[in-house]
């Protein structure tokens, strides 16, 4: 089994509004592992407690009990963080800094000596693609170039950790495609990654393994296929022209416009089935679509046990981990 | 008309109305000051508490606040319409001003400018003056300032001797002061003490003006204290002779002189057996 | 450390200098320290005494309003833009963070009291009534700015700004008030009300130990023994101020 990058163990986190005595709980005995060189997708609702857990990670907030460990040092001890980069969620930055004297200064903090600087601040801004806006203020950058300088600065330092909290929000798809790539990119390099989403289409595309995080507790955590595992089987959607519905040898109309229907089989054979019919009459296919449930369902689901206050088991899946874990 | 343009028009009128509204409220302000009518008497500054009080909410800027304070209060007391001006004197200038800044000279020597000048209570200028001498010892200008009011104004001239002396302690003292202080000596009916000021003034003196002004000095008292000195020999002579000497040298035969002084031409002085007196000869310089 | 404390203060100063705040506080101050020359005519007697007093409550006024508004949003701004995040993400100690915007401060308030300093001396010059004097009384003012800052920072740690800006103007007068605690302490009977007085007294901080400017301007003699002791006190007060905001900030949980 590959080394551990972040560990947390037992973590629960609690906050007291200033005029109140009653506590919030945010995290409830959260454990989580992530494995050295993996990218690791820590996926749940809004307000679920995941940037929470990520300043845990970093020291930046004191878990109320539970340990939190990075490369095997304690989250506390700022020489854990040596070998991190982070980007927070909607990143602000001192706006009226340079791009590159933005980098610059990141890169001091880590006592980057000058010339190596310099050639480090060039390289990372044409790595995201902005070589020639360094000198422009960040006050004057967009929504996705301050998200690429804010991945810069994540990657000042050359860590081996790598942790971005929403790190597509506010995107156009062709940043996210972009983000994706670098993240994609970064684990080629042997480097591991930590990113949370809500975002659920990303995760599956490049994930390794995914942690699904509802109300501060752990429902899931395992590969993409582990966890849609055991899920219903796939279903395809047929929209068709030129047949009524009652020439449908199989299959379930979802719905009707003018001509055109679009019909729901359940297996490959009716599939199969359909359009072979459709074929025999002349009939025209506009469109297959498969569709499966993904985790976006799985969420959901969880999502409405969690609300309806059914404190359910952490299912793991992974192949290794073994056994249900209790949670909250 | 576009958009752009219908808006940049309507700009103009509300500029108009604004500034319209604007004049007469001016306007409106000169009524209203005619109305109630800027009373110039009753000024708040006159009631505020002693300046040891002041002191504590000045948070250090006490300097300046004794500044601000002093400024204003010339303003005020230019203002002739005010009538009832001066009964606060004392309080401002003694109580608040040097209280805030006890080192404040200005405040010293105005207040007690106006004191006696224009309020004619030279005792409350003094009783200041004091105050200013006491707490600034090396301001010799105090105590100047203080001996000419006793001069000038009081004739006191003993007093004015006392402040003089006084002045002449400290150390860049101006030189002139210790000549006020000969001549005061002298007008407060010791001519000894003032003649050996002169004779000093005169050896240490660094111009020939001042040494003549000095010379002219030590002449006319020489002869004031010459003739003092005979006239009293005279009387003495008439106690034990019953009669007037018939000439100066009947003085020194009978022993109440030992010599008889010569006037600053080396001349005797003038004698007149018949009346008893004596005169200078000579007419004196400074014309006493 | 040193290099990272570095970093943050120059970073600090280069925010300092890029806001228009500073340069419009020191735009008045420079106009209010020639204002000096126009208010010096309308005295009777000594107009030296109304420039000097004039320059140098200018220059006390506006440091110490440089030294607030811009303390008290050092860390609390930070704080609430989130722009802190990224940085203690980093490898460094908290106090790091605390000390290298002291220090940035520290900087800019040495600019600014220099620009008001020189031309509050070149109207002296101007006029002709120059004393190297002054210039110790604008030294010991900024020693005092250095301690308000640290307050200002302590306070930024604290809480939001506004309150942060009331509490630091609050203990900016009660520290020119003190002397008269000592004195109602002599004054009062009760043993509490003595010991409360004294606590006072000697807890809070002595702004009047950089005040000389009444003896400069009177020109009475500054033994070289008093700035020293001011100093002296500076360097205590201030370093245990330091060191309380750093503790506060230490602990403070960044949600």
């Amino acid at each position: 089994m590959s080394q551990a990058v972040l560990e947390l163990e037992g973590v629960s986190k609690s906050y007291r509004t200033h005029l109140s005595l009653r506590k919030y709980w945010i995290l409830r005995d959260l454990s989580l592992v992530v494995r050295d060189g993996e990218i690791f997708g820590f996926i749940g609702p809004n307000g679920a407690g995941k940037t929470t857990t990520i300043k845990l990670a970093l020291g930046l907030l004191h878990p109320d009990a539970g340990a939190i460990r990075l490369f095997g040092l304690d989250a506390s001890r700022r020489e854990a963080r040596r070998q991190v980069g982070f980007l927070p969620e909607n990143p602000y930055f001192y706006d009226y800094l340079t791009g590159s004297e933005f980098l610059d200064f990141h890169a001091r903090l880590f006592g980057i000596r000058s010339p190596e600087r310099r050639r480090r601040v060039a390289d990372l801004l044409e790595r995201v693609g902005l070589g020639n806006r360094g000198d422009r203020q960040l006050r004057h950058y967009s929504k996705g170039m301050l998200q690429r300088i804010g991945l810069a600065q994540a990657l000042v330092n050359d860590p081996r950790l790598v942790i971005l909290d929403e790190p597509m929000s506010g995107l156009d798809p062709i940043g996210r495609r972009e983000v994706r790539d670098l993240i994609l990119e970064l684990k080629a390099s042997g480097r591991t990654i930590f990113f949370s989403t809500h975002i659920l289409s990303d995760t599956e595309m490049i994930c390794d393994r995914v942690g699904m995080l509802v109300r501060g507790s752990l429902k899931a955590v395992g590969t993409v296929e582990d966890l849609l595992r055991g899920e219903t089987p796939p279903y395809w959607e047929v929209t068709l022209r030129g047949m009524g519905a009652e020439a449908l040898p199989c299959g379930r109309v979802v719905s009707r416009h003018d001509d055109r229907l679009l019909v729901r089989v359940e297996s490959r054979r009716d599939l199969h089935q359909l359009l072979t019919s459709l074929e025999r009459a002349g009939a025209l296919l506009v469109s297959v679509a498969p569709a499966r449930r993904s985790l976006e369902d799985l969420l959901l689901r969880e999502v409405r046990g969690a609300d309806a206050g059914a404190a359910g088991p952490a299912i793991d899946k992974s192949a290794d981990g073994g056994g249900i874990r209790h949670a909250g | 008309m576009t958009r752009a343009r219908a808006a940049h028009k309507s700009r103009a009128p509300l500029a108009a109305a604004a500034g319209a509204l604007v004049l007469l409220a001016a306007l409106l302000q000169g009524r209203v000051d005619a109305a109630i009518g800027r009373s110039d008497s009753a000024s708040p500054l006159l009631y505020l508490p002693s300046g040891r009080y002041l002191k504590v909410v000045s948070l250090g800027f006490d300097g300046i606040l004794a500044d601000a304070l002093y400024l204003w209060s010339i303003q005020y007391y230019s203002n002739y319409r005010i009538e009832d001006r001066y009964e606060y004197l004392e309080h401002i200038y003694k109580d608040i001003i040097t209280e805030l800044d006890p080192h404040y000279l200005d405040a010293y020597l105005t207040g007690a400018l106006i004191m006696s000048a224009e309020a004619r209570r030279p005792d409350l200028a003094l009783a200041l003056l004091d105050k200013g001498i006491e707490r600034n010892p090396s301001a010799w200008i105090l105590a100047f300032d203080a001996g000419f009011l006793c001069y000038q104004d009081l004739k006191d001239y003993a007093r004015a001797g006392a402040y003089f002396e006084k002045a002449l302690r400290a150390e860049d003292v101006n030189p002139q002061v210790r000549r006020f202080y000969a001549e005061m000596a002298n007008r407060a009916g010791d001519p000894r003490a003032s003649l050996r000021e002169w004779i000093a003034i005169h050896q240490t003196a660094t111009s020939d003006y001042v040494r003549a002004v000095a010379w002219n000095h030590v002449r006319d008292l020489k002869v004031r204290i010459d003739l003092e000195g005979l006239a009293a020999g005279i009387a003495a002579f008439r106690s034990r002779a019953g009669r007037a000497p018939r000439h100066l040298d009947e003085l020194v035969r009978a022993g109440i002189l030992t010599s008889l002084p010569l006037d600053p031409e080396e001349r005797p002085y003038d004698y007149e057996p018949g009346t008893g007196r004596v005169a200078y000869g000579g007419s004196r310089v400074l014309g006493r | 450390m040193p290099g990272r404390i570095l970093a943050i203060a120059l970073n600090t100063f280069r925010e300092a200098i890029r806001n228009r705040i500073l340069y419009l506080l020191l735009a008045f101050a420079v106009a209010l320290i020639l204002c000096a020359h126009v208010l010096s005519l309308l005295t009777v007697g000594s107009e030296e005494k109304i420039i000097k007093d004039f320059g140098l409550a200018t220059i006390e006024v506006f440091g110490v309003l440089t030294a607030v508004l811009m303390g008290i949003g050092l860390v609390s701004r930070e704080i609430e833009r989130r722009t802190v995040l990224v940085l203690l993400a980093k490898p460094m100690h908290r106090a790091e963070f605390v000390l290298g915007k002291y220090c940035g401060l520290v900087l800019t308030l040495l600019v600014n009291t220099c620009v008001m300093g020189l031309s509050f001396f070149g109207l002296l010059v101007a006029r002709g009534i120059a004393d190297p004097a002054v210039l110790l009384v604008v030294l010991m003012l900024f020693l005092q700015f250095l301690l308000i800052t640290a307050l200002a920072i302590l306070f930024s740690c604290l809480s939001n700004p506004i309150v942060s800006c009331l509490l630091t103007l609050a203990l900016y007068v009660i520290g020119h008030l003190l002397w008269s605690f000592d004195l109602l302490k002599a004054r009062l009977t009760s043993q509490a009300g003595r010991a409360l007085c004294g606590a006072i007294y000697y807890l809070l901080p002595h702004l009047g130990n950089f005040d000389i400017k009444g003896d400069v301007v009177h020109g009475l003699p500054v033994p070289g023994a008093r700035v020293a002791w001011a100093a002296l006190y500076l360097a205590f007060y201030g370093s245990g101020v330091l060191l309380l905001a750093c503790a506060v900030f230490q602990r403070k949980e960044l949600q």
